[in-house]
């Protein structure tokens, strides 16, 4: 219990180093913040499939709070992606900007969904 | 070499403060309310877009030297980006849906970004108008 603030603040740096990473590595294309957008929905897929290990009983809180909460949290960013869309509509690149939003919403919530699934390893159909 | 060090440092010290200061808004929530919408991570993410916006704007516009450069790795990509969750946002949801509480689900999902746009806008023009 004492150590779990901790394991937030390790995970949480782990996760915003890594995605400062990407953002140096990964080139924006048309506007498009795809360094963000890769830092988000691997975050969204990889926190769902922590879930379902936690379900299934193979991942324990310690451990999901270290990896969900801190890495996967630090990872993924809501205020950059918030900002990057506010950003390209004020600049008027409209269509990106709504491409933008709506398919890391899209693939995001798709991905969590999946990486549930495949981690508790229930079946597509339940 | 020690400018990427120190910006790798900086991050980490940013993403980690902010990520525990999710996790406390989180738990200081969850004693109170135990309904079913994600109110903790929706102020998280909420509050962190109003911040990024007024906080960026003051930042590349005043800032735009070094000292500038290390303020945005600790406190935009750092605090900020660690404060704020893309990953819960979208696990919230998925585990809404798997509830069947779809409407919750819909309106969190939907109402988080229409929120969190109209905050970080708000931000934007707040930083304009008091500089």
């Amino acid at each position: 219990m004492k150590h779990d603030v901790w394991l937030v603040f390790a995970g949480g740096g782990i996760g915003a180093v890594v995605r400062e990473a990407l953002m140096l590595s990964v080139q924006t294309v048309g506007g498009f913040p795809f360094s963000i957008f890769f830092a988000n929905v691997i975050a969204a897929f990889l926190i769902g499939l922590a879930t379902g290990l936690v379900t299934r009983g193979s991942l324990g809180a310690s451990g999901n709070l270290f990896f969900s909460t801190g890495v996967m949290g630090g990872m993924s960013t809501f205020s950059t992606f918030m900002h990057g869309t506010d950003q390209l509509l004020l600049e008027s690149v409209d269509f990106t900007a709504l491409i933008y939003l709506v398919i890391s919403m899209i693939v995001g919530l798709i991905l969590a969904l999946g990486g549930i699934k495949l981690g508790s390893g229930r079946k597509a159909a339940n | 070499m020690i400018e990427v060090l120190a910006t790798i440092i900086l991050v980490f010290l940013g993403g980690g403060i902010g990520s525990s200061l999710r996790w406390g808004v989180g738990k200081a929530v969850g004693k109170r309310y135990h309904g079913s919408f994600p109110w903790g991570n929706f102020a998280v993410n909420i509050t962190g877009s109003f911040l990024i916006g007024f906080l960026a704007t003051l930042f590349l516009i005043d800032w735009d030297n070094r000292y500038g450069t290390f303020m945005i790795a600790l406190v935009i990509t750092g605090l900020l980006g660690g404060y704020t969750t893309f990953s819960s946002y979208e696990l919230d949801t998925a585990k809404l849906i798997g509830k069947k509480k779809t409407g919750i689900a819909a309106t969190y999902w939907i109402g988080s970004v229409v929120a969190g746009l109209i905050a970080a806008l708000a931000g934007i023009f707040l930083a304009g108008v008091i500089r």
